[in-house]
């Protein structure tokens, strides 16, 4: 961003509020946007800002944790709520920081491209008149040396280090003014630019891209359109009649894990595999094998293995003997390392009442002291732990519910003739006749896999912007931007060599190659051998623009 | 696969580390006391010999030397005290003030035993590292305790690099030994877990090597850039003391006792700042890669390229604060001190990031294994 004038009207107390104008008021307010200390302090409050968004659930990464957060805070929550921050980077106050950093970005680079452009066009700056004061400033009276054939070889030297050069007559003297750099300010340039790139793409991904979340079980298939997904989020300028058609069938789903019963980590996933079969339009169905970290790729959409569980085949029989839920049930991992996972059927038309089958499903079950549970991942000993409800599951209302919850508070527990509930305990390939007529069986298990299928058209362009924006930075950072002058002034048949450099950033090796090429220089000469021979070299050592110290 | 005896004998070798640091703490330590030893040593001969009135000896010629650079206000004054006695000609600085840790010719001074002790320590460090490796075929940073042992690794590994040639900076040892000695007790005592296969998230991904070695240089640089920072802050307002007291007419100023003698051997505010600004510039390359491999990786695996996961956030804080500090070095008000806060404030997220993200808050990247 620019190098800032402190602004002098926050400085001096003024008299008066001299009347600015609106174009004055604008102008003023523009000027205090694009200092750079208004960016400097716009980056702090960026991060600090982000902060909160790391201490808090965000509701777009975590919805669940959100909701139970706002349940357990009350007052507290709703405060916080209404204050954005469990939205903190949709905020009104996240946006308001960072469009007006960017802002005062744009305002800063814009007149500085103009500037930039002009410089690499024009000549290096005049040769200062008094050299002193200046890097490395080193003064040596060549006698009889020719000072066109001295100024030739600076000239080629510093053209040789790929410097701008120009040569200059003087009233009493030759110079050489040359400048290297120019890259440096380029790169700070580019680094903001891509930046502001990065921004537009980011936006533009929102609006143009998609999102949802599928869940697949092994044997059955998915094609690509909005109702087989279990979650959705266009972008706002996505047309939801676009989404690529591609169908797949997931053949078989892979996990495996730590078993070594010594190991620290027993229980642990070691891999999990999902074998799918894809056909896309337009191209010869492949099979493909997708992991964590190796998505499956097709026009237009991409497709990541992000989750996978249990589904137990149940048969549930009503007591009139109807067939009232069949098949694979996806359930929901609790998230303890035996996989134990919550299982729940609503059959809305059982007669004589609708019914719920509620319970666990056990990879590994056990049933001991501590009741039900399961003791490892994999399927050593898969159990089905259930209880039966009768009543209104309140499906007829219209109100969209979760699949994968039901209250039973509402419902009335099945139990047994003593009057005690009923549980249920099943292993495959056994089916149980409870007290009320209806039957339930547990004819196998399958796994499942969730994926999410998501496509970011910007994705290239943003990655584009951010590598450009690093090569602007480097460029930025480490490139010096230095001038160099060299000065012959011819007397008494000697010629006078000066030569100084001007570093205009950290630049520790300018006093270095400033005596080199002053050694170069006067060692090129041959001298006639004069009496006292060259002087002696004499350096001063005057403070730089570099801050380095010499 | 996990070859359990070699983890353990790399856990010896880090146990064995931290004991050599120790070791090379105190001769640092040592070193610097030493230091002020001499600087007052100097000073009574510089006092003798005036009230002598006799010819101004080589130590009192040093010791007003001293004095008289530091009335400039430049304060060049690495070793000004003591660099005259041993330096034959002046032309190298930085030899003269290796020649002023060890006085006398024959053994062996506090520095040289600290700095070679160092270098054993380092070289187990590695080894210990590279044992890791062995034991768990892949790269030994996959969880904090691999993480902490190899970024620790790396800025002992640089400083011994830098201070090869640079005897100056070997001056500084005390003040890198020591962190990083917290760190490898942290990481030992509380942050271990035992040698264990990777999770499938962080399998088939060449991105683990990359992103996550770019993190731990990135966290390395800003380790060091960190104690450089706050070694410009302490002799920047060390030499702001002694102009003041040379400006009320103090001969010979004294400013924070004994520690204020141990700045006095240290480069000065604005050569410390340089060094802080090319750490951190190198460091703010390695954030800026370690967002952008990062994002790459997220997309492979999650399938979003930035999901604001709160290691994500975290690094997000860390790049900004460093963008401020880039920014404000560039600042009129801001250079020197003031940018020198940024920096720090950086590091403190860069240690808020590596410790309370991974061990409290819950996220994505929770792969700490505590």
């Amino acid at each position: 961003m620019s190098s800032s004038r402190p602004s002098r009207a926050s400085r001096r107390p003024r008299p008066a509020a001299p009347a600015l104008g609106l174009r004055g008021t604008l102008l003023f307010l523009w000027r205090q946007l694009t200092s750079m200390q208004t960016a400097l302090i716009l980056l702090m409050l960026l991060a600090i800002a982000a902060i909160p968004g790391s201490l808090y659930p965000q509701r777009n990464v975590n919805p669940g944790l959100t909701d139970q957060y706002l349940q357990e805070n009350g007052r507290w929550g709703e405060i916080l709520d209404s204050l954005g921050f469990f939205e903190v980077f949709s905020s009104p106050w996240f946006s308001a920081i960072y469009l007006l950093l960017f802002i005062s970005l744009i305002g800063c680079i814009v007149p500085r491209v103009g500037v930039h452009l002009k410089q690499l066009r024009s000549t290096p700056p005049r040769t200062p008149a008094k050299l002193t004061r200046f890097t490395g400033y080193t003064r040596q009276e060549l006698p009889g040396a020719d000072a066109d054939a001295l100024l030739d070889r600076a000239h080629a030297a510093l053209r040789r280090s790929r410097y701008r050069t120009e040569r200059l007559q003087e009233r009493a003297s030759r110079s050489i003014t040359a400048e290297r750099g120019l890259l440096r300010e380029s790169g700070n340039l580019l680094f903001h630019i891509a930046l502001v790139g990065v921004l537009v793409c980011v936006a533009a991904g929102h609006l143009t891209g998609y999102r949802g979340q599928i869940t697949v079980v092994e044997g059955s298939g998915f094609s690509n359109s909005l109702t087989q997904y279990d979650s959705f989020e266009p972008g706002a300028w996505f047309d939801t009649s676009e989404l690529p058609e591609f169908r797949f069938t997931l053949e078989q789903f892979r996990a495996a894990y730590d078993e070594e019963p010594t190991s620290p980590n027993v229980g642990q996933p070691l891999s999990f595999e999902a074998d799918v079969q894809v056909t896309t339009a337009g191209q010869e169905p492949f099979a493909q094998t997708l992991e964590v970290n190796k998505p499956l790729h097709v026009p237009g959409a991409s497709m990541y293995l992000l989750g996978n569980g249990y589904a137990p085949e149940v048969t549930l029989r009503d007591p009139e003997g109807t067939v009232v839920a069949e098949g694979p049930v996806i359930t929901v991992p609790t998230g303890d390392t035996g996989y134990t996972s919550q299982l729940v059927i609503k059959a809305p038309d059982a007669r004589p009442e609708q019914t719920a089958v509620v319970g666990y499903f056990l990879p590994s079950g056990v049933i001991d002291e501590q009741g039900p549970h399961s003791v490892f991942p994999d399927l050593w000993n898969p159990m089905l732990v259930v209880s039966v409800h009768h009543g209104d599951l309140g499906l007829d209302e219209g109100v969209p519910r979760n699949v994968y919850e039901v209250d039973v508070s509402q419902l009335e527990q099945l139990t047994g003739q003593d009057g005690s509930p009923v549980l249920i305990s099943l292993e495959p390939g056994q089916q149980i006749d409870l007290p009320d007529g209806s039957s339930l069986s547990f004819d196998g298990v399958r796994r499942y896999a969730a994926f999410d299928v998501a496509h970011n058209p910007f994705e290239p362009w943003l990655l584009g912007f951010a590598l450009a924006s690093v090569a602007g930075l480097i460029l930025s950072l480490f490139v010096p931007r230095r001038r160099m002058w060299v000065r012959v002034t011819e007397a008494d048949g000697a010629a006078v060599l000066e030569v100084a450099g001007l570093a205009r950033s950290q630049d520790p090796a300018l006093a270095d190659d400033v005596a080199s090429l002053a050694q170069r220089l006067s060692s090129s000469i041959d001298h006639h051998d004069g009496p006292e021979g060259p002087q002696p070299a004499q350096s001063s050592t005057a403070p730089t623009t570099g801050g380095r110290p010499s | 696969m996990i070859d359990q005896q070699l983890a353990e004998f790399s856990s010896l070798l880090i146990v064995i580390t931290i004991v050599l640091y120790v070791l090379a703490l105190i001769g640092f330590t040592a070193d610097l006391a030493g230091t002020t030893a001499r600087r007052s040593d100097a000073r009574l001969a510089a006092r003798e010999a005036k009230e002598a009135r006799e010819p101004v000896g080589v130590a009192a010629s040093g010791a007003t030397d001293s004095a008289s650079v530091d009335t400039t206000g430049a304060h060049t004054g690495v070793g000004g005290t003591d660099a005259p006695v041993a330096g034959s000609g002046g032309q190298d600085p930085a030899a003269d003030l290796g020649a002023a840790g060890g006085v006398p010719a024959q053994g062996m001074s506090a520095q040289r035993f600290a700095f070679l002790i160092a270098g054993a320590g380092t070289a187990l460090h590695l080894g210990g590292v590279i044992l890791r490796a062995l034991a768990t075929q892949r790269v030994p940073w996959t969880n904090m305790y691999e993480f902490a042992i190899t970024s620790a690794a790396l800025v002992m590994a640089a400083f011994l690099v830098f201070s090869i040639k640079r005897h100056d900076l070997r001056a500084l040892g005390t003040f890198v030994v020591g962190p990083i000695l917290l760190l490898l007790f942290i990481a030992q005592r509380f942050w271990i877990v035992p040698a264990a296969e990777l999770t499938p998230s962080l399998q088939n991904s060449h991105w683990l090597v990359i992103h996550i070695g770019v993190a731990i240089l990135a966290t390395a640089l800003s380790i060091l850039g960190a104690v450089v920072a706050v070694m410009q802050l302490l002799q920047a307002r060390h030499e702001r003391a002694l102009v003041e007291k040379v400006a009320a007419g103090e001969e010979r100023p004294e400013h924070w006792g004994r520690f204020g003698h141990v700045l006095d051997r240290l480069p000065s505010s604005s050569v410390l700042e340089g060094l802080s600004f090319r750490i951190h510039s190198v460091g703010f390359v390695c954030w800026t890669f370690t967002l952008i491999f990062g994002a790459i990786w997220a997309r492979d695996a999650w399938g979003r390229y930035w999901n604001w996961d709160p290691k994500e956030v975290w690094t997000f804080v860390i790049w900004v604060i460093y963008a401020a500090y880039l920014h404000a070095r560039a600042t009129g008000g801001f250079r020197g001190s003031r940018a020198a806060w940024l920096a720090l404030a950086g590091f403190v997220a860069v240690v808020f990031n590596y410790t309370i993200v991974n061990t409290v808050i819950n996220g994505l990247h929770s792969y700490s294994g505590l």
